[in-house]
């Protein structure tokens, strides 16, 4: 019980839930029985609740001692999976298979039936369970190893290179002495020395060393296993599932294949879901993780993926993963043993994505169009109103223009010559002058000049007497014309032919 | 672990390039050959089919400097008028397209006669004859506007349309009438 919580507090640690995202049918198991193991100890806590607060403490300390206990002293008590009768039976099995070459006749037409089929499933998922393990053990270094190298476990990530790490540094205080080639990426090495020499960490007792040393061991251990499970899978793909081999390699069908949980459970799902089957989430240190990280998985290592250029990389990580759970399906009917359906559809792959990099056709200059062919297309709105507005026939003259029936009518000059004005000013209609808004109609700026000009003049006749200066009642004379400035003072200034213009050139004889 | 080993992913992308640049050239080079009548049949053939599309025939040599720089003209601006105009060429030293040459009078060349529906256009340039064009056009830009006022004038029923070219644009020469 105690054990079981331990064990979920472990879960609940980074590097552990990556895999959530990897397994979700194999492991649900597990969890499920970790939850129900759970629920009997909260049911127990809440009882204790009723009871009494001091066997609540009681109950509690003994959980953390129990825990102390997991974390600090049995490797053995947190990894049992290598003791296990499962993994020892597969592990035999797999040897036996890969000593011997297994002959391909015999296939059962439905795939469950296949012993060897079996051996393949329960291979995956007993990767998937290593996996599982490696985490545990590697979560178990890390907090051994903390008193000595807090900050390794943040510079190795991944818990296999970790536990080598460990392995090679062991003890040892000066990191020159220690040759890391190899193990990690040069960059990382000289970042590892660099902390080394400012960690805060002090060398681990003989005993904690020793167990530290022991699990990493036991890391190593379940790597190599691991890779001897999945070597075997591998080997077996081409016989199990031909398609899905011929389009994303057997290695790649390995490891999807095991994180589904088999070939039906792969078929079943829908290829979106297997486009992200064994993505990982790991922020790399100093690398940000606002770039887009594309959304794939296991089949992020297929060789059609690595070799389609970047930007087209995520249309490809799409259609690889359809046309593979194409053929995840034919393969789990068995209805194509031979692999021809994969390789169709590997060519089909190959030849979309050839397609998409070819460059768009050129555009070629475009023939002049009919002359008149096109009418022209008329525009209407505001601004066509309102321009039309200034052009329109006014309400003056359209009524200029009507004329009454029986009655003859007036024109300008009398008799019938002259313009004639038609019901303008005649007795049914009512006023002489019809607008008194400002009337919208355009006026030739010359000619708007010469109205002002009339405006001002005041009259036929224009008294000589008159000037620029304006007289006025209040303020006396004003020495500028305020006219001026409402824009109407130019009437004194004038043109050739204007009615109040002056002589326009004076000259002295 | 360190990442698996990409190949040289950006190879394709640079195939892609140099492919686009072939076709670019390629198509450039090549442009559409104006068609060369050489007998009379074909003469007929052609004024006969083009519907309601100006025909422009060019009467000359290719040996001829301006009937060169005309043909060139032609060629280019062939492609651009194309929906409403078809350009053809007569050689004019072959047999059987003199009947031709002396029904349309042409003793300059390069000479270009147009047709809309089987019938003569006639153009009034500002030259002393009217039934063609005579020597070469200034620009693709001049040729495009004397086919458009034909193709105009031909859709509304005339038979003789206005020269839209100013005078300087267009070739002089000398008409003579039984070589006085």
């Amino acid at each position: 019980m105690g054990h079981a919580y331990g064990r979920m507090k472990k879960m609940s640690d980074m590097a552990a839930f990556s895999f959530r995202v990897e397994d979700m049918a194999t492991l649900e198991d597990s969890f499920l029985a970790d939850l129900d193991d759970l629920s009997d100890n909260e049911a127990e806590l809440d009882e204790s609740d009723g009871d009494d607060a001091k066997k609540d403490e009681e109950d509690i300390d003994m959980d953390m001692a129990d825990l102390e206990t997991l974390n600090y002293d049995d490797l053995d008590s947190v990894s049992k999976l290598q003791k296990s009768q499962r993994y020892l039976d597969i592990m035999q099995k797999v040897e036996e298979a890969l000593g011997k070459e297994s002959d391909g006749t015999e296939k059962g037409t439905v795939l469950e039936d296949d012993p060897e089929y079996k051996l393949i499933v329960d291979c995956n998922q007993l990767s998937v369970d290593i996996e599982n393990e490696i985490a545990i053990v590697h979560n178990f270094i890390r907090d051994k190893y903390r008193l000595k190298f807090q900050e390794l476990e943040s510079l190795v990530n991944h818990p296999i290179d970790y536990a080598r790490v460990v392995k090679k540094i062991g003890n040892e205080t000066d990191l020159t002495l220690v040759d890391l080639e190899g193990l990690l990426p040069s960059a990382i090495i000289m970042v590892v020395s660099v902390t080394a020499l400012t960690t805060k960490g002090s060398p681990l007792p003989e005993d904690v060393l020793h167990k530290t040393l022991e699990a990493c061991d036991r890391a190593l251990d379940l790597d190599s296993a691991r890779k001897k499970v999945l070597d075997f899978v591998e080997s077996k793909m081409g016989s199990i599932a031909p398609n899905l081999s011929a389009i994303v390699g057997s290695a790649v069908a390995a490891k999807l294949m095991g994180t589904a949980g088999g070939l039906s459970a792969l078929a079943k799902m829908p290829a979106c879901n297997v486009q992200v089957l064994g993505h990982k989430r790991k922020n790399l240190a100093g690398f940000s993780s606002a770039t887009s990280q594309l959304r794939v998985g296991y089949l992020e290592q297929t060789e059609i993926f690595q070799s389609t250029p970047p930007a087209l990389k995520s249309r490809a990580g799409r259609i690889l993963a359809a046309k593979s759970t194409l053929a995840a399906r034919v393969d789990a009917t068995r209805g194509d043993p031979s692999g021809t359906n994969g390789k169709a559809l590997r060519e089909e792959i190959r030849k979309k994505i050839e397609k998409w990099q070819e460059p768009p056709p050129a555009r070629q200059p475009k023939p002049l169009p009919v002359p008149d062919s096109e009418p022209k297309k008329r525009r209407g709105g505001r601004r066509l109103r309102k321009m039309k507005e200034r052009y329109a026939v006014t309400d003056m003259r359209k009524l200029a223009n009507r004329m009454a029936f029986g009655t003859p009518e007036e024109s300008s000059l009398g008799d019938g010559l002259g313009e004639g004005y038609g019901m303008l000013g005649q007795a049914g209609s009512n006023r002489l002058r019809i607008s008194s808004v400002p009337s919208k109609l355009k006026i030739n700026p010359t000619i708007a000049k010469k109205l002002k000009e009339r405006n001002y003049a005041g009259g036929a006749t224009t008294s000589g007497l008159t000037s620029s200066l304006a007289f006025t009642p209040v303020q006396g004379i004003e020495l500028c014309n305020p006219q001026q400035a409402l824009g109407l003072g130019s009437g004194t200034q004038s043109t050739y032919f204007s009615e109040s213009g002056t002589f326009s050139k004076l000259k002295k004889i | 672990m360190k990442p698996p080993k990409k190949k040289f992913e950006s190879f394709p992308f640079c195939l892609g390039l140099l492919k686009r640049q072939i076709r670019d050239h390629r198509e450039k080079m090549e442009s559409v050959l104006l068609p060369t009548l050489t007998k009379k049949e074909e003469i007929d053939r052609i004024i006969n089919n083009t519907i309601d599309k100006v025909l422009v025939l060019r009467f000359g040599r290719t040996s001829d400097e301006n009937c060169l720089l005309l043909d060139d003209i032609l060629e280019k601006s062939a492609r651009d008028v194309s929906k409403f105009a078809t350009v053809a060429l007569v050689d004019v030293d072959s047999d059987q397209v003199q009947v031709y040459v002396n029904y349309f009078d042409i003793t300059l060349f390069p000479s270009t006669v147009f047709f809309f529906n089987a019938h003569h256009m006639k153009l009034d340039s500002g030259t002393a004859d009217h039934t063609k064009w005579v020597g070469k056009f200034h620009e693709k830009q001049d040729f495009i506007d004397v086919v458009e006022v034909i193709f105009r004038g031909a859709m509304k029923g005339k038979m003789i349309v206005h020269c839209p070219l100013p005078p300087e644009r267009i070739p002089k020469f000398q008409l003579l009438y039984k070589d006085v």
